[in-house]
């Protein structure tokens, strides 16, 4: 009986856009295709997300002071397309996945904000 | 919900046109759809993010080992190529322990003249890798200078440094690196493009000819060919008064000048590209460069946008990277000759020379052959003055038609409605506009590789096929407003008319089907026990080729008999230049029948002989492989092949072998003597006119397999002889055991159409 309503759980996230972070540091961010009970996941579409190298944010903040911008520096993620992937289960560290939830949490996937150092 | 609409919408797409692939169209229009409406279901404008780890891990812990959670139209078959992250052979953006993210090679700084050399002739040697086809992500883009100048995050004018550091006074080895070495870099990276340019605009086929996948990576668009080049001179007026070895001075601006010309011949429409092979012979001061192997990584797959599993990079010499560059520039100054003006005034001049381009050896690579089809389709005409319709209107003259008012140049200008000719005239248009795909196919498709000629002309043979329909009843037309010539039946009672259409597109599908045949000889797609059917059917498609000939020139030599001899003597010329030709065309159909026809003889014997035999399968049955075999003549309506049962009925297993040796002889000769023809026809007669040098070495290497025919013909007739096996009917002899045979593959033969089987005695 659970199982039947833990794959109909599984079988709604088919097709919805997951956030897959993953032990060496990379984000994938793909449609969920197909996923066993290791939590192997096939995502296709997929793009793969890289945190920004010391190098990128010194760029970010050095391009953003000489066009006088405001606020917060913003240094996107460094990201690349893959097209299908698999994820073996045990290189998953957390998921996510894209959906409607509260407004306020409208976290775009590729960019995080860094302090300047001033 | 307005998503829903869209799903909606989506799944209410359809694809009209009659359409084999119907199904297939419906099929995924549906999964289209289906996987629209799921990603959309999610709802709402806003993406919020939810974190489902826990819930996730705990429903997928129920589930039964081997039991999967997976999308209906998603199949197994798909899963195949799906990438294994974090498995090192196919997740190119796997850092082992240990390892960094990035190559730690400082691309800003200064390196001294010797290791620049080194950097600019190693992408000189990976520019004509990727010209064989190698991805880029193996070759031009491993160069961590190059990688820098296109990286995502680089700005024009694209510089090797981000932000100001520019103001800072450099030294001559910085300046070797930021003036020398980047104007270079960005003259190949613009060289690239060009190329891409030209290989996208004409035919290819992506993976089997050549990869043209950026990986993401744009080639610096901001910045032009003539910046490129003004950037090279910049370099050069540098190296000139810097303090820099004069030696190595000199082959620093070798080099630069190579980028130069290279970029400025893709560029400009007539250049000679003997320029650039003169610049091979730079070659010498290579040995001056020093190696700097950090400054190469096939890290930079780690950054590229790629489906594909991580790639090495690929080795060749520097030696044959050399010869790799003189064969490019070869072949091109061979496109330009090969259709220079006086070849494109006869299409079947024209068709040779295209023929040769692609039989030259090695066969030019995919950026020539885009090369040769940009002359020859990017433009609305031909050459000067030759548009396609006259190129068609020219091919119809010489075979079918000359001297005929029906595709006189002058008979499309009248305007008067009611004269025949102009009436004739608009009919032969209509015509000729829905011959026109397939007629310019027969220059275009030869411009690809081997494998993909043979297979169009296959296809082609059944457009053709319905095309004679069509000229049928255009014939029939045309005959009504202008009757034609009457003569007797060549076979039977009755009169025949010339239809002239009909019997050009004949001429044309018979010439495809014969092709299909002998390239397929060539891309080795016949097993050795089907040499003898497809050599069989080779001499019958040659013999319908020579009888459609024999009537052509009935009708040629009626049709020169009504010139009124005071008429201009343009249609006299005319006509005996087609006389003259269609004897040539005649004696080549007739030698192909022959030789054909020989070498169906030698193996049918081998097989009869029980030498040459099929492996044995249960199941195969002789019919269902005879289908699939002979598919693509299968659908010919018009003069159909023979069947299967007509095939075997004409083999001659009751002939003893000393009497089928003594015919393959005879054959053999006679095929001999229509290469003697051949040898003395002017480039004026065979319309060879260009090509002269090809075609003495194809008679040479035609004459060389008729010698090897008889040479082993006589080889069997000797251990026949010695067997005592020789007067017998071969049906009930055997030979197995006692002979030997090999196919040579294409590559060793003497012509590469035609598979001489090597027969040797066996020691006991």
């Amino acid at each position: 009986m659970e199982s039947v309503q833990d794959v109909q759980y599984l079988d709604d996230l088919l097709n919805k856009t997951l956030h897959l972070h993953i032990t060496d540091g990379r984000m994938f961010v793909g449609q969920l295709k197909c996923t066993d009970n290791e939590r192997n996941i096939i995502l296709a579409m997929t793009h793969e997300y890289r945190q920004p190298s010391p190098a990128d944010v010194k760029l970010a903040a050095e391009r953003h002071e000489k066009g006088g911008l405001p606020g917060n520096v913003k240094v996107d993620m460094r990201k690349r397309f893959l097209g299908l992937v698999v994820v073996p289960g045990q290189y998953i560290e957390k998921m996510e996945v894209e959906g409607p939830r509260t407004p306020h949490l409208t976290l775009e996937a590729d960019a995080f904000d860094v302090l300047t150092s001033r | 919900m307005p998503e829903d609409d869209l799903a909606d919408e989506a799944s209410h797409l359809t694809i009209d046109g009659d359409n084999p692939n119907g199904d297939d169209i419906g099929f995924a229009a549906k999964r289209l759809a289906h996987e629209a409406r799921k990603t959309l279901s999610s709802g709402g404008g806003s993406r919020g993010i939810r974190d489902v780890t826990q819930e996730f891990a705990a429903a997928a812990k129920l589930l039964q080992p081997g039991q999967l959670v997976k999308d209906e139209y998603f199949t197994l078959f798909e899963a195949v190529g799906a990438l294994e992250i974090m498995d090192p052979k196919m997740d190119s953006g796997y850092v082992p322990p240990g390892d960094t993210l990035e190559p730690d090679f400082d691309v800003c700084k200064g390196l001294p003249a010797e290791q620049v050399l080194w950097i600019m002739d190693e992408l000189l040697r990976l520019t004509a890798v990727w010209h064989d086809g190698y991805p880029l992500s193996q070759t031009i883009f491993t160069s961590l200078h190059v990688d820098r100048l296109l990286s995502p995050d680089n700005r024009p004018p694209y510089h090797l440094f981000y932000g100001d550091t520019a103001l800072l006074v450099m030294t001559t080895e910085q300046r070797l690196v930021h003036i020398v070495l980047r104007a270079y870099c960005i003259a190949l990276v613009k060289s690239c493009a060009l190329v891409l340019h030209t290989i996208q605009s004409q035919n290819f086929y992506e993976e089997e000819d050549f990869v043209t996948h950026l990986f993401g990576r744009e080639l610096l668009p901001s910045t032009g060919a003539n910046d490129a080049v003004k950037l090279i001179d910049e370099a050069v007026k540098f190296l000139d008064g810097a303090d820099v070895d004069k030696v190595m001075r000199t082959a620093l601006l070798e080099r630069l000048q190579f980028a130069r010309t290279y970029i400025s011949l893709l560029v400009s429409d007539s250049a000679d590209w003997n320029t650039l092979a003169a610049m091979g012979r730079s070659a010498e001061t290579h040995k001056l460069a020093q190696p700097i192997l950090e400054a190469f990584s096939d890290k930079v797959q780690r950054q590229l946008a790629t489906s594909t599993p991580p790639r090495p990079m690929i080795i060749i010499s520097w030696d044959e990277a050399l010869e790799r560059w003189k064969a490019i520039c070869a072949d091109i100054v061979e496109a330009d000759r090969l259709t220079c003006f006086d070849v494109c005034q006869s299409p079947h001049a024209l068709h040779r020379a295209i023929w040769a381009f692609a039989y030259r050896e090695p066969q030019p690579n995919t950026f020539a052959r885009a090369y040769l089809q940009t002359i020859l389709f990017a433009s609305e005409q031909i050459t000067e003055g030759m548009a396609f319709f006259d190129l068609m209107l020219t091919d119809m003259r010489d075979l079918v038609l000359a001297g005929d008012v029906l595709v006189d140049p002058h008979s499309f200008l009248v305007e008067i409605p009611s004269d025949p000719r102009h009436k004739c005239s608009r009919i032969v248009e209509t015509f000729m506009d829905k011959a026109f795909d397939e007629y310019m196919n027969l220059y275009r498709m030869v411009c690809q590789n081997r494998c993909r000629i043979r297979r169009t002309f296959t296809q082609s043979v059944a457009i053709f096929d319905s095309l004679e329909t069509e000229a049928m009843r255009t014939d029939a037309e045309l005959d009504g407003i202008t009757p034609g010539i009457v003569l007797a039946g060549e076979d039977g009672p009755g009169n025949v008319t010339l239809t002239p259409l009909t019997s050009w597109v004949k001429y044309y599908k018979l010439q495809t089907m014969a092709w299909t045949i002998q390239l397929g000889f060539e891309t080795d797609i016949y097993l050795p026990h089907e040499l003898s059917m497809m050599y069989w059917y080779l001499m019958v498609f040659a013999r319908r080729e020579r009888k459609l000939l024999e009537h052509i020139e009935r009708f040629l030599a009626a049709r020169q008999k009504t010139f009124v001899s005071s008429r201009d003597a343009r249609q006299d010329d005319e006509a005996a230049a087609s006389q003259e030709w269609l004897a040539v065309l005649h004696k080549q159909a007739d030698f192909t029948a022959l030789l054909s026809s020989a070498l169906w003889q030698v193996s049918e014997l081998l097989m009869t002989l029980c030498i040459l035999q099929p492996a044995k399968r249960d199941y195969a049955q002789e019919q269902l492989l005879y289908d699939v075999r002979m598919k693509s003549y299968l659908g010919i309506a018009h003069d159909p092949i023979p069947t299967l049962e007509e095939y075997k009925s004409a083999t001659q297993s009751d002939r003893s072998i000393e009497d089928t040796c003594n015919n393959i002889n005879g054959t053999i000769a006679d095929a001999k003597s229509c290469l003697a023809y051949m040898k003395k026809t002017t480039p004026e007669q065979g319309k060879y006119i260009g090509t002269g040098e090809q075609w003495k070495r194809e008679i040479k290497q035609l004459e060389t397999t008729c010698v090897a025919v008889a040479v082993q013909t006589s080889q069997l007739r000797r251990v026949a002889d010695k067997h005592g096996k020789l007067l017998g009917a071969p049906r009930d002899q055997s030979l197995k055991g006692a002979v030997e045979v090999s196919i040579p593959p294409a590559g060793s033969r003497y012509h590469d159409w035609w598979v001489v089987p090597q027969i040797r005695e066996k020691k006991t």
